[in-house]
C-alpha cells in the first residue's frame, strides 16, 4: 500500500465522519424546518448541542488533507466547482451562526429558524451535487446527475438524522417525539431507498457496496420498526456511508500522478498520529460529558 | 481538464482578479478579528475564573461567566468564517494550491489538529460549566488557550512562508525536495507569529475594555461606580497595556527583518523612492535626517534600497502600503500612550497604598472621564491597527503570492464570474456581522444579569 493510498484512506475516513456526524446535523436542520411541534424542535436543538463545532473540523480535515496530499486534484475540483462549493461554504456560515445565535438568545428563535433550516438543505445539496459530478465525470452541478446527487445526499442526511434523533428523543424522556422521529425515519428511509437504487443503476454503479447499502437499509427499517434504537444507529450509518464509499470507488481518481511527495505525507501521518493520541480521549470525554444530563438544561 | 491547462487557457479578467483579492482580504480581515478574540477572550475568562476560585469573589465569577458566553458565540462565528477561508484557498487561488499546496500543507495539518483540540475543549469548557467541579472546569480552559495560540502560530507560518518561501526546490517548474518543517521554520516566522499573537491579545483586551468603558462613563453620570464594571475594564485593559510596549519591540524587529529580506515591501512602507545613504525618517510633516538608516542598520550613513532598485513589474502599490503602515504606527503609539498612563497610574496608586493594597482597590485611580473616553476608542483603534498591519504585510508582498516565486495573477481562479462571489460574500457577511453584534448586545443586557449579582454565584453552579 503506497503513501497515496493511506492518504486517500484518511480522506475517505474524514469524509465518512463528516457525512455521519455533520450529515446528521444537516438532516436535523431539515427536520427542524419541517417539524410542526415545538417539542420536536427542542429535541433537535438539544441533540445538536456542543458537537457541531467539532463536526466542521472533519470538513476542514478533508480539505487540508486533499490539498496537501493531492494538490492538483484539490485545485481542479475547486476551480471547476467553485460556485456550488462557495454556496456550500456560505450555507455553513449561515447555519452555524444562526444555530449558535438562537442558543445564545433564546427569545429570538423564530427569526433564525428559517435561515438555519434552509441553509441546512443548501449545504448538503451542493456537496452531494459536486461529489456526484466528480464521480460520474459529468460537467456541471446543475446537470441531471448533479441534481440527483444533491437530492440523494440531502435525503441521506435527513434519514441519518431521523434515525439518530429517535434515540435522543427517548433519552430526553419524550416518548411522543420519539414516536414521531420513528415515523420520519421510516418515511425517509423508504424515500432514500426508492431514490438510491434506480439511480445507482442509471449511473452504472457495479459495486458490491450497493448491496451492502441496500441490505443495511432494509435491516435498519426492520430495526426501527422493532425499536432497536442503538443497533439501528449502526446499520443506518452503514447504509449511508457505503454510498459514499461506492462513489469514491467509482470515481477512479489518478492518485499516484497527483500525490504529494512521500516526505510530506509522512510528516502529515506523524502529525495526525500524535494528534489522535490527544484528540480521541478528549472527544470521548466531550461525548460522555454531554450525554450526562443536568437539571439545568433538562428544560 | 487539469488545473494547469485550465489556468493557461483563460486568465481572469482584471476586474475578477481584483474581486478575488478583495474577497480574500475581506474574509480574512473579518476572520482575523474573531480569531483574535478567540485567543484573547478565553485567556481573560480564565484569568477571571482563577481570581474567583482564589478569592471566592462573585464579581469575578460573573465576569468569567459573561465572557465565556461571548467567547462561545464568537468562537462559533470564527469557526465558520475560518471554514470559508479554507474553501477560498481553493476557489480563489487554485494555481497556488495546485503547485504549493503540499509545501505548506503540513502546517495546516498541524493547525487543524490544534483547532480541533481547541474546539473540543471549548465544548467541554462551555458545557462543563454545570457538570464539572470548579477546579476541573478551570483546568479544561487551559487547553483552549494553549491550542488557540498554537493554531494561530501554525497559520501564521503559512503566511510567513509566503513572504519567505523555503523548504522546496523548483526543478523545471516542478516542486521537489519538499520539507514541511523547513517551510514552517522560515526566517519570517518568529517575528510574524509573535507580532500577530500580541496584536490579537491587544485587540481582545482593548475591545473588551471599551465595552466596560461605556458602562463606566454611564456609571459616572449616574453618580455610582460599579465594581463589576471597574474590574471588567481593569482586567482586559491591563492585558492590552502589558502587550502594547512588547508589541513595539517586536514590531521594530519585524520591520528590520523586512528591510533585510523584502526590500520592495520596506521601501513601500517607508516611502523610500531612491536607493540612498543616510535616509531620513519621515512621518507626516516630521523629518529627521539620517534617522531611518540609524534605526534600521544602527548606522546613520547606511544605504537603504529604494523603490527604483526594484523592477517596475515587481513593485507593490506603494501608496497603500505606506498609508496602512503609518496608520498602524500612529494607532500603536496612541495605544502605547494609554498603556503608559495606565501603568503610571497603577504605580502611583500602589505606592500610595503600600504592598497590602489589593488589585480591587488599587484600580481606583485612572477613572477620569477623559481617560475613559480615550479608552473607549482603544478597541476600535486596536482592530484598525491590526487590519492596517495586515494590509501592510499582504499588499507589500504584491505582486507575488509566494515572494519572488509565484505571482498572484498566476494563482487566481480563471473564471470570469468571480466578482459575483465577492458580492455574495459581502452580503452574507454584512448580515452576519449585524446579527453577531445584535446577539452580543443582547447577551450584555440579559435582565437576569444584575439579579444574579445579588445572590452568591459560585463558578460551578447552574444559572
Amino acid at each position: 500500500m503506497s503513501h497515496a493510498d493511506v492518504a486517500l484512506g484518511l480522506i475517505v475516513l474524514g469524509l465518512s465522519a463528516y457525512l455521519l456526524f455533520g450529515g446528521a446535523d444537516f438532516g436535523a436542520g431539515l427536520w427542524h424546518l419541517f417539524a410542526r411541534r415545538r417539542t420536536d424542535r427542542e429535541v433537535i436543538e438539544h441533540a445538536m448541542g456542543p458537537l457541531w463545532e467539532a463536526n466542521h473540523v472533519w470538513l476542514i480535515f478533508v480539505m487540508v488533507m486533499t490539498w496537501t496530499a493531492f494538490p492538483p486534484i484539490f485545485a481542479s475540483v475547486m476551480t471547476a466547482h467553485w460556485v456550488p462549493l462557495s454556496l456550500a461554504a456560505l450555507g455553513i456560515v449561515a447555519r452555524g451562526s444562526t444555530f449558535v445565535f438562537a442558543k445564545a438568545v433564546p427569545d429570538h428563535h423564530v427569526r433564525y429558524g428559517v435561515v438555519f433550516g434552509v441553509s441546512s438543505l443548501l449545504t448538503p445539496f451542493c456537496f452531494g451535487a459536486v461529489a456526484t459530478v466528480i464521480t460520474t465525470g459529468d460537467g456541471s452541478w446543475l446537470s441531471p446527475a448533479g441534481l440527483y446527487g444533491g437530492a440523494l445526499t440531502t435525503a441521506l442526511c435527513a434519514y441519518l438524522a431521523a434515525v439518530y434523533l429517535i434515540w435522543d428523543a427517548r433519552r430526553l424522556a419524550d416518548a411522543d417525539a420519539a414516536l414521531r422521529f420513528r415515523g420520519y425515519a421510516l418515511m425517509s428511509g423508504i424515500v432514500v431507498g426508492v431514490l438510491a437504487l434506480p439511480g445507482a443503476a442509471l449511473i452504472d454503479v457495479r459495486s458490491p457496496l450497493i448491496i451492502v447499502s441496500a441490505v443495511a437499509g432494509l435491516v435498519s427499517l426492520v430495526l426501527v420498526a422493532r425499536q432497536r434504537l442503538l443497533a439501528v444507529r449502526a446499520t443506518g450509518a452503514l447504509a449511508v456511508v457505503s454510498v459514499l464509499w461506492g462513489a469514491v470507488e467509482r470515481a477512479g481518481l489518478d492518485l499516484d500522478g497527483a500525490a504529494a511527495q512521500d516526505t510530506v505525507l509522512e510528516f502529515v501521518f506523524v502529525a495526525l498520529g500524535i494528534g489522535a493520541v490527544i484528540l480521541v480521549p478528549s472527544m470521548v470525554w466531550l461525548f460522555v460529558l454531554f450525554q450526562r444530563s443536568t437539571e439545568a438544561e433538562a428544560h | 481538464m487539469s488545473t494547469a491547462q485550465f489556468l493557461a487557457e483563460g486568465a481572469a479578467t482584471p476586474a475578477d482578479f481584483v474581486a478575488a483579492r478583495q474577497q480574500m482580504a475581506f474574509t480574512l480581515g473579518f476572520h482575523i478579528v474573531l480569531a483574535s478574540i478567540g485567543i484573547g477572550l478565553p485567556a481573560l475568562t480564565l484569568l477571571a475564573e482563577w481570581r474567583s476560585l482564589r478569592t471566592g469573589d462573585r464579581v469575578y465569577a460573573e465576569l468569567a461567566r459573561r465572557w465565556m458566553k461571548a467567547a462561545g458565540v464568537l468562537f462559533a462565528v470564527g469557526a465558520v468564517s475560518g471554514t470559508v477561508l479554507s474553501f477560498e484557498m481553493g476557489t480563489l487561488w487554485p494555481g497556488f494550491m495546485d503547485k504549493y499546496g503540499q509545501v505548506f500543507g503540513g502546517a495546516f495539518a498541524l493547525e487543524g489538529i490544534a483547532f480541533f483540540i481547541e474546539a473540543i475543549f471549548m465544548g467541554i469548557y462551555l458545557y462543563g460549566w454545570d457538570r464539572l467541579s470548579p477546579r476541573a472546569h478551570f483546568l479544561t480552559g487551559i487547553p483552549v488557550v494553549v491550542a488557540g495560540v498554537l493554531s494561530a502560530t501554525f497559520v501564521v507560518t503559512v503566511n510567513s512562508w509566503m513572504n519567505q518561501p523555503r523548504g522546496f526546490n523548483l526543478v523545471n517548474g516542478k516542486v521537489t525536495d519538499v520539507s514541511p518543517l523547513k517551510a514552517m521554520l522560515n526566517p519570517a516566522t518568529p517575528t510574524e507569529a509573535t507580532h500577530l499573537i500580541l496584536a490579537s491579545l491587544m485587540v481582545c483586551g482593548f475591545l473588551v475594555a471599551s465595552v466596560y468603558a461605556v458602562a463606566l462613563l454611564r456609571d459616572a453620570r449616574a453618580g455610582r461606580v460599579d465594581r463589576y464594571h471597574r474590574l471588567g475594564f481593569a482586567i482586559p485593559f491591563t492585558l492590552g497595556a502589558v502587550c502594547a510596549p512588547l508589541q513595539v519591540i517586536v514590531g521594530d524587529f519585524a520591520s528590520r527583518f523586512v528591510a533585510g529580506h523584502q526590500p520592495a515591501k520596506f521601501a513601500a512602507m517607508e516611502g523610500i523612492e531612491h536607493t540612498q545613504a543616510g535616509v531620513p525618517f519621515k512621518f507626516a510633516t516630521i523629518e529627521i535626517p539620517n534617522m531611518l538608516s540609524l534605526m534600521v542598520k544602527f548606522d546613520a550613513h547606511a544605504t537603504l534600497r529604494g523603490m527604483d532598485s526594484i523592477p517596475a513589474d515587481a513593485r507593490p502599490p506603494a501608496e497603500v502600503v505606506k498609508t496602512s503602515f503609518e496608520i498602524m504606527i500612529t494607532l500603536g503609539m496612541f495605544l502605547l500612550a494609554l498603556a503608559a498612563w495606565w501603568g503610571f497610574a497603577w504605580f502611583v496608586r500602589r505606592r500610595a497604598l503600600g504592598r497590602a493594597g489589593r488589585l480591587a482597590s488599587r484600580v481606583d485611580l485612572p477613572w477620569k472621564p477623559w481617560f475613559l473616553r480615550l479608552a473607549l476608542t482603544a478597541g476600535g483603534a486596536a482592530i484598525l491597527a491590526m487590519e492596517a498591519g495586515w494590509t501592510t504585510t499582504e499588499v507589500g508582498r504584491q505582486p507575488w503570492i509566494v515572494y519572488g516565486v509565484m505571482r498572484t495573477t498566476e494563482a487566481v481562479n480563471p473564471s470570469s464570474n468571480l466578482r459575483y462571489g465577492l458580492y455574495a460574500v459581502l452580503a452574507v457577511y454584512a448580515v452576519l456581522a449585524a446579527a453577531t453584534i445584535s446577539v452580543l448586545r443582547r447577551i450584555r443586557r440579559r435582565p437576569d444579569a444584575d439579579a444574579s449579582l445579588s445572590g452568591p454565584v459560585p463558578v460551578g453552579s447552574a444559572r
